[in-house]
């Protein structure tokens, strides 16, 4: 019963951090950079998705989307302030700069959005089911679904369509990708949108099982960075896959062990992990070239 | 490379006029209050409702001309990020750069603790708003320079222990705790009254404050036959707690640190949060006193985002911002100066004041510096929106 | 940082000492604040500036020092003084255990190793509270004694003056000693690095433990200074700060930490009046900063007044001696060597024998496995058998570094010099040998004068480098990269020197002196292993030749005996080259496709297009012909659009896309086959051919993906492997067939023909030679002048960046002075 009730948690949980992970993966494997401060583009789209759809009270797919649709501009914007200019000059500097966007983020959301903690109604999160005798919100079944399927979507999508398939080929040879007459600078501004859509959908998702509040997605952030390493960040299928390892180790360790040494036991265990696998769990490594 | 020099020297004279051109800019006559609280990140609601505790209990003195024969008090506020070292940099600031008169604390009880030997070694008086911790005011110093009008954990935990015996005949509790200072001082707190009642306990588990799930956690103390929870947790991660008790379809009785008054709890928790049995210090719900009622007013109309009793949360945290500005203003004014040691000996002085928290009589004493006292605890869940004394 | 600038340091910190004396106590608590993070910032600039690796973790650190002494003073009543060293050994202890992990990953990875351990330090001092007084710390920690002084404020902020002083000082001659030069080495070059001797896992974790020994030195005086410990004074949060304040000032520079520890504790001060709103402003302040100077404030600054100096190596020292004296080793011999990549056989039962004072090549056609055997005898692989022995030494299966320091020394296909560093120190570093010592001299010990300065200087004359020793390696010629690279090599005192297609990039000049000095090097007793394409130059100086193919040795013996071997012709040289198509007659003038007008492109003061004015009309093939490094490519690529910006004019149709990026001109129907070929590796043929009409969105595409397949047959039977496993001619016709799918109005190929077997180089030129029949409009830049101007209309040749001759393919065949220039060597 414990452990069953850990499964089924660590899953709901584990596919959140692959959800958000996922956006590390797609901009990390097309500019080998990313946004460090993807827990605030998560919280980002909780927060403008309650603004449309709880404060001003619009249709809420339309809410939902509009959030989005912000989201992907915010990852541009992203893209093109934080990173760009760092990356073109060479600089490692981007860092830093996303880590800045994320503090002015946080901040400006908590003196707009507000410094209290509010609940995003859902139906999907007002009554428990109960299965195998624990009991969850129809919605904590949802995230899975839709997680592994954007993942799966993903996948498709970029061996299956024109536009994914130019996006690999920025991915393998940027600049043969360029004689193609692909815009890689483009292409890595859409990756970033595409990046904080997914941390968006993560918020959305999780925002009624949660809070919704400016710093919901600091901790998320850090661990899904976790699981997109763990995953072997160049590895769509280890980072999804990598998610959900995280989220049910950690709902077993504090099962198993209690609550207390959860934290520092998921910490070692990424360190331990990275020691033996130094590529995560499904990331190649490349032949040493010479 | 001489040029190279010379700009290095003339960067490095630049930072030290820099340094030494950090003026304060207030008028010399003014007494000032200083503030150091998280106002941003996780706690910054916290930190906005002592700010305004603090404001309008500045503002109503100020319009009564002031304290020490006409002068006015002007407040200033400093972010400490929960960090304590950022909080000790800024009471250092304020105490030895702007001359406060008096420094108040906020939420976290380790701010307050490191600031507490600057307090004592400058002779600053420093009010406690919030920080439970019982040692800031037991701190061992003579003299004892901080005083607090707010609860203390240590007495909280007993007057916990002591409701879940009398209400629930609780024999095996379960502590359900948030992983951070607060936490674990409550954690101490209710060993040691559970210790006191000769109890044993089911098991103590902690989470994060902003974890998404609760479950595993509870299932540990559910599977240890848990028969009462103690909560203790600000708003939302309370609301997790509850929020996952119903998904284990747990039904046992919570007994919780005010932590849920910190906002808007039926909402985020659902109905089961009526379940929850919190202590408080104030609420500005149901029949007020004159004094609440002018409180209430005068908040209403300074911040317009408060358009109700429910809006004003926390609570605790803009009563006891209030109670402490004025009982602050009595000190220096039984004192008659500004001089620290002066004000410390004009708290003992304040015999009576007519609060928002109760009447105070004679709340400071040199035996103790807390002013609100085990008696002053009500048991209160929330009923809707609104929070309500538990009639038994 | 020269002495002066050394004395400006120090006026800074007396400024700083002085300041104490007259600030009150919050100036003296932010400049104590300000010093103890410049000694982290220092200490992460040990990692990160010099040996290029990042920390997110250092709070923990710092954690470590500070819980130490206060857990050492209060609960065993240890004093302070002997507290600190304590509290700096366990946190380099632990630094040097992190570093075990984090030897093993890079980039995102480390980043994440040491996020994970911050938190860990963070949650460990929460949880064992027995020892660390849980959440609350320990509070009321003494103020630590000095010569009967209590150490508060005015004297501890001295103290902490004083010692980010010495931090600064320990810095700066760590930096410019051979550990710190080693360090940046294996930052700019790892696989280089290594082979020059240097033990990476003992730079990298030294990196790691020094660093964090200044995090815990620096966390040890936080005590005194705030009198307690509290784990959430060490937030995550702190660590991004400590590398903000790195970053900030300028990585890698003495005065760096110290700057952006400044502005890093600072500006929230001066921010503090905002209350709730620092953060915010905080956030905003920082992305200014960081736009304003990416590279740091002290790189920046540093960057304005850095001077050029020009000066040539000075020799003095005699290389030959100092060659042959070391050159006393046995053979080399290599036996049965094996190695197989995911079920690939890439060397199988290799044997040869490297005599001292010989040349001995290994030759094959591409993917011979010529570069897998040089890194097996190098120690980059692992054999699966076989064995390699210098004369009675067994190093099969040994550490690169080790056999570097038995004695072979490397050059590599592409070079790899220390970029950052001036070809001075790169040589410098390599004399070291891989003894670094214990102690951290300079790596320049002995000035400019001293004798290893004239050692190194010597080998660059002797090797034929004149330019400036000063210079960032980064940024030469390529020739120089070529001859700095050997001259590091010699550097090391080799008995073997094994060079990877020396001779690739250079022009004809170039290798007839590159020929005279392997000669030379030979001559004192090294034995010379040389893996090389150019025929010309390996028959010229060769006393032994080794022929692989796919993996296996076919031949072995003198340059003649290989010559005439049947086998090697068969595999190697091919048939003799006879083309499927003929010239055609010339036709009249035609309207122009494509016209440049004086282009100009290339960084800098020397552009390497000078002026370039070429024109292809439609339906024609143009070749243009050029010695290596006359800019043929970078004329290709400014063309295409990869390389901008380019001054001059482009016109294609009457359009001018001179300013247009790469992938607006696609659109216009301009298409290069980029050199190297360049398919996606990991896409299937069928996908990259598809790929070739991205940007076109007509319904004939399938059509014409059918129409390249029937062109290039081949590749109809591999349609559906990824393009990363087809061989370099199929790669080839890939490239050109996807190129095709654009629908060029021209067509341009760049070096189609290289490191391709003459069998296919016919196949592919028959293919071009159908194109132009079918009336494609080509501009062809390729290697074998012969075989181009076998099928253009007309010929352009250029010469160090500009246009110096016109003319149809019998003119230029004709005209001597070009033959000398172009076809010399290469014919």
């Amino acid at each position: 019963m414990l452990i069953t009730a850990a499964i089924v948690t660590g899953l709901g949980l584990g596919s959140m951090y692959g959800l958000l992970a996922l956006g590390f993966y797609i901009t990390y494997s097309v500019s080998s950079t990313v946004n460090f401060s993807q827990g605030s583009s998560m919280m980002l789209g909780a927060v403008l998705a309650y603004a449309f759809v709880v404060t001003w009270g619009w249709y809420p797919p339309l809410g939902i989307l509009t959030a989005l649709v912000l989201c992907g501009v915010y990852g541009l914007a992203v893209e093109r302030f934080a990173v760009r200019p760092f990356v073109r000059r060479d600089s490692n500097a981007w860092l830093m700069a996303t880590v800045a966007v994320g503090i002015l983020v946080d901040n400006i959301v908590l003196f707009t959005f507000g410094k209290e903690p509010r609940r995003f109604p859902s139906p999907l999160a007002d009554m428990p089911v109960s299965i195998a005798d624990v009991g969850v919100y129809p919605l904590q079944l949802v995230i899975p679904v839709v997680g592994l399927a954007l993942a799966a979507a993903l996948h498709v999508l970029s061996r299956r369509t024109k536009y994914g398939k130019a996006l690999l080929a920025v991915v393998q040879n940027p600049d043969a990708a360029r004689l193609m007459g692909i815009n890689v600078s483009g292409a890595i501004a859409a990756s970033f949108a595409i990046s904080t859509i997914f941390a968006g959908i993560a918020g959305i998702l999780i925002a009624p099982l949660f809070n919704v509040n400016s710093d919901m997605g600091t901790l998320f952030g850090i661990k899904a960075f976790a699981v997109a390493i763990l995953g072997g960040i160049t590895s769509a299928w280890g980072v999804m896959l990598a998610g959900l390892v995280f989220g049910i180790v950690e709902a077993l360790v504090t099962v198993l062990f209690g609550s207390v040494y959860t934290q520092i036991v998921m910490f070692a265990l990424i360190i331990v992990a990275l020691a033996l696998m130094p590529n995560g769990l499904l990331g190649r490594a490349g032949v040493k070239k010479v | 490379m001489t040029l190279q020099t010379s700009r290095r020297a003339l960067l490095g004279a630049g930072a030290a006029v820099a340094l030494l051109a950090m003026a304060p800019a207030a008028q010399a006559q003014d007494i000032k209050f200083g503030l150091v609280a998280a106002l941003s990140g996780q706690s910054a609601r916290a930190g906005e409702a002592i700010t305004r505790g603090l404001t309008v209990a500045v503002e109503e003195i100020n319009a009564k001309g002031g304290i020490l024969g006409g002068r006015k008090i002007v407040l200033l506020r400093r972010d400490d990020e929960s960090n304590p070292s950022k909080g000790l940099i800024a009471a250092r600031e304020l105490i030895q750069r702007e001359k406060v008169a008096a420094l108040f604390g906020g939420l976290d009880t380790p701010v307050s603790l490191a600031i507490v030997p600057l307090a004592n070694s400058e002779k600053v008086p420093f009010m406690g708003t919030w920080a439970a911790g019982t040692p800031i005011t037991k701190n061992g110093a003579n003299p004892n320079f901080v005083f607090r009008v707010s609860a203390v954990d240590e007495i909280v935990d007993q007057a916990i222990v002591k409701y879940s015996v009398r209400h629930y005949s609780a024999k095996n509790p379960g502590m359900i705790l948030v992983n951070n200072p607060w936490g674990e001082s409550n954690e101490q707190g209710l060993k040691a009254a559970l210790t006191a009642s000769n109890m044993k306990y089911a098991g103590i588990e902690k989470f994060e404050g902003n974890e998404l799930d609760v479950v595993p956690q509870l299932s540990r103390l559910k599977a240890s036959g848990a028969d009462v929870l103690y909560l203790v947790g600000n708003v939302g991660p309370s609301a997790q707690v509850v929020k996952s008790l119903d998904k284990m379809a747990w039904k046992v009785p919570v007994v919780s640190h005010w932590g849920p008054a910190g906002g808007r709890f039926t909402e985020l928790a659902g109905p089961s949060a009526a379940n929850v049995h919190f202590v408080q210090t104030y609420s500005f719900f149901g029949d007020l006193s004159p004094k609440g009622k002018q409180v209430l007013d005068m908040l209403m109309k300074k911040y317009p985002d408060y358009k109700g009793p429910g809006d004003i949360t926390p609570a605790v945290g803009v009563a006891n911002a209030y109670d402490s500005a004025q009982l602050v203003a009595l000190a220096i004014q039984a004192a008659g100066s500004t001089d620290g040691d002066k004000v410390r000996e004009g708290f003992y002085k304040i015999e009576s004041y007519d609060g928002l928290i109760k009447k105070f009589a004679k709340p400071f004493t040199p035996q103790n510096h807390d002013a609100v006292t085990a008696d002053d605890y009500v048991w209160t869940q929330f009923i809707n929106d609104q929070i309500i004394p538990i009639k038994h | 940082m020269k002495p002066l600038a050394l004395l400006g340091a120090a006026t800074l910190f007396a400024a700083a000492a002085a300041l104490c004396f007259v600030a009150d106590g919050y100036q003296l608590f932010v400049i104590a604040t300000v010093g103890l993070t410049a000694v982290v910032g220092l200490g992460l600039n040990v990692l990160l500036g010099l040996a290029g690796q990042v920390s997110l973790g250092h709070v923990g650190f710092y954690a470590i020092g500070a819980y130490t002494v206060a857990i050492l003073q209060t609960k065993l009543g240890v004093s302070f003084w002997l507290a600190l060293p304590v509290a700096a050994i366990l946190s380099a202890i632990v630094g040097t255990i992190l570093a075990i992990p984090s030897l093993r990953v890079r980039g995102p990875y480390l980043a994440m190793i040491t996020i994970a351990f911050g938190f860990i330090i963070e949650h460990g001092a929460v949880e064992w509270r027995a020892l660390t007084g849980g959440a609350t710390g320990i509070l009321n920690i003494p103020d630590p004694g000095l010569f009967g002084l209590k150490l508060d404020d005015k004297p501890l902020a001295l103290v902490i003056v004083g010692v980010t002083a010495i931090a600064t000082f320990l810095y700066w001659v760590f930096a410019r000693s051979a550990w710190g030069a080693a360090m940046r080495a294996a930052r700019d070059a790892e696989t280089a690095s290594e082979s020059l001797g240097l033990n990476l896992v003992a730079i990298r974790t030294a990196a790691f433990t020094l660093s964090a020994a200044a995090a815990g030195i620096a966390g040890a005086f936080s005590v005194p200074l705030t009198n307690f410990v509290a784990p959430s004074a060490f937030p995550f949060f702190q660590s991004i700060l400590f590398l903000l304040a790195v970053i900030i000032g300028g990585a890698g520079t003495v005065l760096g930490p110290l700057i952006g520890a400044v502005v890093v504790v600072l500006l929230p001060e001066y921010l503090a009046f905002l209350a709730e709103y620092r953060l915010l402003f905080f956030g905003g302040l920082l992305l200014v900063v960081l736009w304003v100077a990416p590279e740091g404030i002290v790189g920046a600054v540093a960057r304005h007044l850095r001077r050029a100096d020009e000066r040539p190596p000075r020799p003095g020292v005699d290389i030959e001696r100092f060659l042959h004296e070391r050159a006393d080793g046995g053979n080399l011999e290599i036996r049965g060597l094996s190695v197989a990549f995911g079920g690939v056989r890439a060397a199988h039962d290799i044997t040869l024998m490297a005599r001292p004072g010989q040349v001995t090549s290994i030759i094959g056609p591409n993917g011979a496995g010529k570069t897998t055997v040089l890194n097996l005898l190098c120690g980059f692989y692992r054999p699966d058998a076989g064995s390699i022995r210098l004369a009675d030494i067994d190093l099969t299966g040994k550490p690169s570094y080790e056999i570097a320091r038995a004695g072979i020394a490397r050059t590599y296909q592409t070079t790899q010099l220390f970029g950052q560093m001036p070809v001075l120190d790169n040589l410098l570093i390599a004399l070291r040998r891989g003894n670094l010592g214990l102690s951290i001299s300079p790596l320049r010990a002995g000035g400019d004068d001293g004798e290893t300065a004239r050692l190194a200087e010597s080998l660059l004359g002797f090797v034929g480098y004149r330019g400036a020793v000063e210079r960032l390696a980064g940024s030469l010629p390529h020739v120089d990269k070529r001859l700095v690279e050997i001259a590091r090599a010699l550097a090391t005192g080799p008995r073997v020197l094994v060079l990877d297609e020396p001779a690739a990039g250079l022009g004809a000049g170039d290798k007839t002196t590159l020929a005279a000095l392997l000669r030379k090097i030979a001559d004192t007793g090294v034995a010379v292993v040389l893996v090389e394409h150019d025929m010309g130059l390996v028959m010229g100086i060769s006393d032994h030749v080794v022929v692989l193919d796919a993996g296996a040795r076919i031949a072995a013996g003198t340059a003649a005996e290989v010559r005439v071997n049947p086998a090697v012709r068969k595999a190697y040289l091919g048939e003799d080259m006879k083309l499927a198509a003929a010239p055609r007659a010339p036709s009249g003038p035609r309207a122009p496709v494509l016209q440049t007008g004086d282009l100009v492109a290339g960084y800098g003061a020397e552009p390497v297009l000078k002026g370039i004015t070429v024109s292809v009309g439609a339906g024609e093939m143009v070749a243009v012909l050029g010695a290596n490094g006359a800019g043929k490519s970078t004329l290709m690529k400014a063309l295409s659009g990869l390389r901008r910006p380019v001054q001059g004019t482009i016109t294609l149709e009457g359009q001018d896309i001179a300013t247009l990026p790469a992938h607006r001109i696609v659109g216009h129907g301009l298409i290069l086959v980029p050199e190297g070929r360049q398919v996606f590796p990991e896409l299937s043929v069928l996908d990259n051919i598809r790929l070739g009409a991205f940007s076109r969105s007509d319904g004939d595409i399938e059509q014409d993906v059918e129409a390249a397949l029937q062109r290039f047959p081949r590749l109809r039977e591999r349609i559906s492997s990824r393009a990363g496993l087809l061989s370099g001619g199929e790669q080839q016709m890939l490239a050109v067939a996807r190129g095709l799918m654009a629908r060029p109005k021209i067509l341009l190929l760049d070096e189609p023909s290289l490191g391709l077997a003459p069998q296919l180089v016919n196949d592919l030129f028959g293919a071009f030679a159908r194109l132009r029949d079918e009336g494609t409009t080509i501009l062809l830049v390729d290697q074998m002048a012969g075989l181009a101007l076998a099928l253009a209309d007309r010929g352009y040749v250029i010469e160090s960046g500009r246009t110096v001759h016109e003319g149809t393919p019998e003119e230029i065949r004709n005209n001597p002075a070009l033959e000398q220039a172009y076809l010399g060597s290469a014919a």
